[in-house]
This record gives structure tokens, C-alpha cells and sequence, in this order.
């Protein structure tokens, strides 16, 4: 078996903190959200992170971090989100590039998943692709995944829709499945057409009368697409704490919620409730809730709430510039 | 841009010639197409020279050379005849100080009038000029942020009005279905700013849209020295009387209800 992890995304929607980096090397709780994953898997299986060309460079850099010698990285020729090949497309292009004959372990690299892999990986019947899903609960938030109907009393997938528009469950696909040596050719075929419908392929399986199973968990589970959705992981894993890195330096703070102050950042003087500081930043006399800080940036005398700053950005205010504190 | 400092350069010397023509005209309606013994040309002309750029310097100090600046627009008009209201006070301090002399009030009058309007009028030619160098070949390039209502009129506007700020490039924050508005193209979203700010060269960036990215729109502008512009539409102020004005020392936007002229006019 071979492990794919998906990570060719530009993540939109987390801009500007995906500027320079990919979402799941976006530090959750003090490391990458892809670590999570990879330190999940078994050492025997071999992995593939499959990226595009703009966030190679910081994937090469978190490998040679890693050390795991069977975790290697593959390339799509993309700078852009017009011009990506699309995630089901990538995966097509790598099985015919590197002529992939194996059971396919499939992982979207910006989904948390709490469960343990062993235990996915044990409910696997070889030859029978498995889904892994979790009850979110509702239906409105269900629309935005694929959705996963059992046959009464069973395991197996009686119909799998992709994002539908009138849920008939509230059991989602989380981005974690496995895919059989056999059902490799219906996947590239399929992708030919949909490459960028990752979930698509269990409707086309389906489809074809092929038996689907699917392996339901309660343990934690986040798909990291948001600003919103970045800040309930962090605090589901952090909690009422506050975390600080190596080098980070925090006084005279007061602190709530969780708060997470990156590797030789400097917090002083300030309020903070429910912010993620990247590495080497500066927060001075500021009152910030809901917040996520890119690295290198520096902040002083400001107040905000729900904003996610670019890194190297300098907000000061003009009373803090000729040394003085501002009002309280 | 060293296109754009040429051209200021020409419009600005152009005014000088202009303040010290209108003078010498006003000096030869006055006095008569002759060269008086009593009241010498020369002194008069020379006066004209050495208050020509202090008078400059009021007139700069108005914005009334700021690219944005329409010079039609009756504001403009109020600041040159303000301008050209301190030139002639200028010039009679000048002269009394030089020569110990007064003239005739007529010919300042005179003066006053043909300096406002020979500056205004130069003005106006010289914008038709400047939009037409400055327009085909941008070299105020903007990026403009948001796919609106609001941001189509302005890229329209701007192009029909050959606007020296010419918009180049459109990102909208979340991914529009246009692929160019009055032929500017959109280039995606806003995780390609990096590049769209330095593959087009941007000078000026333009948010239409997406007021939770502003900080970090203004951060990149601080960051390649962009200047920043904020349409009011993206704050709802949809009145097109906004006006930027101190309260105790802090900048405010300020919105005066409708029909209030007092208001507007006093608080």
C-alpha cells in the first residue's frame, strides 16, 4: 500500500496566512497541520505528499525536517490556482507517472482527523474500497461535503453524494479512504473528466455496482478550509492555555481562551484572547481577539478582532512610535 | 516615471510663463501698448519674475498638480483664483517693497483676472496632454480589488475619462465569473497579489471590495511603496459626499445627512 497525500491546494480563502506556504503546512498547535497526518501512518507504508510548484520549496524544507526516510514529495507544475492540474487530476498524473499497481491510501493534507490510522487501516477488506466518515450533525453543514447513506444495520455505502444540496444524512466523508489496486483505472478514467472531484470517484464507484464500505469514527475531526474553521481546531486541541514556542518571550499579558505564541515572538502589555502569533513577530500594548498573526510582524498599540494578518506586516500606532504607552 | 517628471516639469515651468505673460498683458491693457517712462516695463516685469514662484509655491501647495485632480472641476477653479488672489498681493507687496511705489489698483484687477483665468486654461489644455501621454502608455498602473458594481464604474470611468491612474489588473477576493471589465482582466484572486503587483508593476491599488482584507492590503501597498485608495462604497457610504475632515486631531470620515447645508458647512 501506498499513502497520497493531497496538499496542491492554494487555499484561498486562508489568504493571506497560504501566501507563501500551503494549508496543511499551516502549524496547528505547534506543527504542521500534514504532521499530523504523516505521524498517524504507519512507518512501513510510504508516502507521497503530492504539491504544486509554488509551496515545493517549503514541503523539501519540512521533509528534511521530518527525517521518516519512505516520505517523499511530488510536484505538480502549477503556480496557480488556473493552472492546477486539479486534486484528482494529480493523483491520475502520479499513478500513471510512477506506474502505481498498489492499494491507494488517500489523505487530503488539511484535514485533523483524531482517529487512530491502525484502526482505519484494520477495517480495510482487501479489494473494497473504504471511506472513512464522521456524523457532523447537520444538514446544513453536511452540504459542504460528501455525504455517505449506509445500508441499514451494515457498514456498506449504500449511496455517496458529493456535496449535494439536500443532504439525506448527516454522515460525511472526511478526506481519508482507501482505494484497491483494481479500482485504479476507474479512477483515472474518471478523472479524465472530473479532476477536480476528489469525492466524485465514490459516486462513480458506486455507479459502476462496486461495493463501497465505510468506517465511521467519533473522534475529533477537522477540515481545516477557514479562517473559522483554523481557529475551532486550534482551540479544540489547545484549549484554555497558552502555548509558547522555543525563544518566545511573554510578559505582563493578560491571556484567555487559546493562545499560541510562535517560536521568538515577543508578547508584552497586551490582552489576547483566542490568537495563533506566528513565528517572530512583535505584539506590544495591543488588545487582539480572534486573531492569527503571520510571521514577522510587528504590532503596537492596536486593537483588533477577527483578522488574519499577512506576514511582515508593521501596524503602529503613532503615540508608540516616540516610546509611550498608549491610554489603557 | 520619467516620462510623468518631464511633463510636470514642462507644467510647471508652463505656469510660470504664464503668470508672467498675463502680467505683462495686464500691464499693457493698463498702461497702452507702449513702454512707459513713468511706470518702466521693466521693473514691472521684473517684480512678475521673482513673484512668479513664490506664487508657484501657493498654487503646488493647493494639490492643483495631483494626478487625481480634475482641473474643470469647480473646486479646482476656487483653488487657482485663491492661488492667483495671493499672487497679486504678492506682487503689490513686491513692488511697494522694491520701489516704494503703489500703481494702479485697475491694473491688478486686471492682473487678477488674467492670471486666474491664463492658469485655469493652461490647466485644462495641459490635463488633456498629460491624460493622453500618461493613459496609452500607463505609468500609474492600479490594481483594482473587488468585482462590484461600483468597481466596474470606476474602471469605466477612469478609461473613458483617459485617467492618468489607469487600471491594469482586478483580483477579487472571492473569485468572480468576469474575465476582464471594460478589457482590464481579472487575474484571480488574492493569493496572486505578490505577482500582479510586481509582474504589472503596480503603483496604485484600489479597494472596491473586501473590507476584512484591508489591513492586509494596505500592508502590502506600505510594503512596495503602493499608494493605497479605499472606494467609500466598500464602508457603505453610498452618498458621494464623504468627506475627509480633523476631529480633535484624528482624521474621520464624515457622511452629513442629506439636504444639510449648515451642517455640512459648520459642524
Amino acid at each position: 500500500m501506498h499513502a497520497l497525500i493531497l496538499a496542491g491546494g492554494f487555499a484561498t480563502r486562508l489568504w493571506p496566512l497560504t501566501e507563501k506556504r500551503a494549508k496543511p503546512l499551516l502549524p496547528l498547535a505547534g506543527k504542521p497541520i500534514v504532521q499530523y497526518l504523516v505521524e498517524n501512518i504507519p512507518a512501513h507504508i510510504p508516502i507521497i505528499v503530492s504539491t504544486n510548484a509554488a509551496f515545493a520549496d517549503g514541503f523539501t524544507e519540512w521533509i528534511a525536517r521530518m527525517g521518516r526516510s519512505n516520505l517523499t514529495l511530488a510536484v505538480e507544475d502549477a503556480h496557480h490556482d488556473d493552472k492546477k492540474l486539479g486534486a484528482l487530476g494529480a493523483v491520475a498524473e502520479w499513478i500513471t507517472k510512477d506506474a502505481i499497481h498498489e492499494d491507494l491510501l488517500l489523505l487530503t493534507g488539511d484535514n485533523y482527523m483524531g482517529f487512530r490510522m491502525k484502526d482505519f487501516l484494520e477495517a480495510y477488506t482487501e479489494g473494497i474500497p473504504l471511506v472513512a466518515a464522521y456524523d457532523i450533525g447537520d444538514r446544513e453543514q453536511a452540504k459542504a461535503f460528501g455525504t455517505v447513506v449506509l445500508e441499514a444495520g451494515t457498514n456498506r455505502v449504500q449511496e455517496f453524494e458529493e456535496k449535494p444540496a439536500n443532504p439525506k444524512t448527516t454522515l460525511v466523508s472526511t478526506g481519508c479512504s482507501i482505494l484497491p489496486a483494481a479500482t485504479l483505472p476507474i479512477l483515472q478514467s474518471y478523472a479524465a473528466q472530473h479532476p477536480d472531484n476528489v469525492g466524485g470517484i465514490f459516486e462513480e464507484l458506486r455507479r459502476r455496482g462496486q461495493e463501497v464500505t465505510c468506517f465511521t469514527f467519533t473522534d475529533t475531526w477537522f477540515d481545516i478550509g477557514s479562517f473559522h474553521a483554523y481557529l475551532e481546531a486550534t482551540r479544540s486541541l489547545v484549549g484554555e492555555r497558552v502555548l509558547l514556542g522555543e525563544g518566545a518571550i511573554a510578559n505582563e499579558n493578560t491571556c484567555s481562551g487559546s493562545v499560541i505564541i510562535g517560536d521568538g515572538s515577543h508578547v508584552t502589555k497586551s490582552t489576547l484572547k483566542d490568537v495563533v502569533l506566528f513565528p517572530g513577530s512583535t505584539v506590544e500594548d495591543c488588545v487582539l481577539e480572534r486573531c492569527i498573526i503571520d510571521s514577522h510582524c510587528t504590532l503596537r498599540g492596536v486593537d483588533l478582532t477577527g483578522k488574519m494578518i499577512r506576514a511582515g506586516t508593521e501596524l503602529i500606532h503613532p503615540a508608540l512610535k516616540n516610546g509611550k504607552a498608549r491610554q489603557p | 516615471m520619467q516620462r510623468y517628471f518631464a511633463l510636470l516639469v514642462c507644467w510647471l515651468l508652463g505656469d510660470l510663463v504664464v503668470f508672467v505673460a498675463t502680467y505683462a498683458l495686464a500691464y499693457f491693457i493698463r498702461v497702452g501698448w507702449i513702454f512707459s517712462t513713468d511706470f518702466p516695463f521693466e521693473r514691472f516685469l521684473a517684480v512678475s519674475i521673482v513673484v512668479a514662484p513664490l506664487w508657484l509655491m501657493v498654487l503646488i501647495g493647493t494639490r492643483t498638480f495631483a494626478l487625481t485632480r480634475r482641473q474643470r472641476s469647480p473646486r479646482n477653479m476656487a483653488y487657482i483664483l485663491y492661488a492667483t488672489v495671493v499672487g497679486v498681493a504678492l506682487f503689490a507687496l513686491a513692488y511697494y517693497f522694491t520701489f516704494g511705489l503703489f500703481f494702479s489698483r485697475r491694473l491688478l484687477l486686471y492682473a487678477l483676472a488674467l492670471s486666474a483665468t491664463g492658469t485655469w486654461v493652461w490647466h485644462v489644455l495641459f490635463e488633456q496632454i498629460l491624460r493622453r501621454a500618461l493613459h496609452t502608455k500607463p505609468v500609474f498602473r492600479a490594481l483594482v480589488i473587488g468585482v462590484t458594481r461600483e468597481s466596474k464604474e470606476l474602471i469605466e470611468t477612469l478609461n473613458r475619462a483617459r485617467s492618468p491612474v489607469v487600471p491594469v489588473a482586478i483580483l477579487d477576493g472571492r473569485g468572480a465569473k468576469e474575465t476582464e471589465i471594460d478589457g482590464v482582466p481579472v487575474r484571480g484572486k488574492l493569493n496572486k497579489l505578490e505577482d500582479v503587483i510586481q509582474g504589472e508593476r503596480i503603483t496604485h491599488l484600489i479597494q472596491c471590495a473586501d473590507l476584512e482584507q484591508s489591513l492586509n492590503l494596505l500592508s502590502a501597498c506600505r510594503q512596495h511603496g503602493i499608494t493605497y485608495m479605499l472606494l467609500p462604497s466598500v464602508l457603505g457610504i453610498v452618498e458621494r459626499d464623504d468627506r475627509v475632515t480633523p476631529l480633535e486631531g484624528f482624521q474621520v470620515t464624515a457622511v452629513h445627512p442629506r439636504g444639510g447645508l449648515v451642517s455640512w458647512l459648520f459642524e
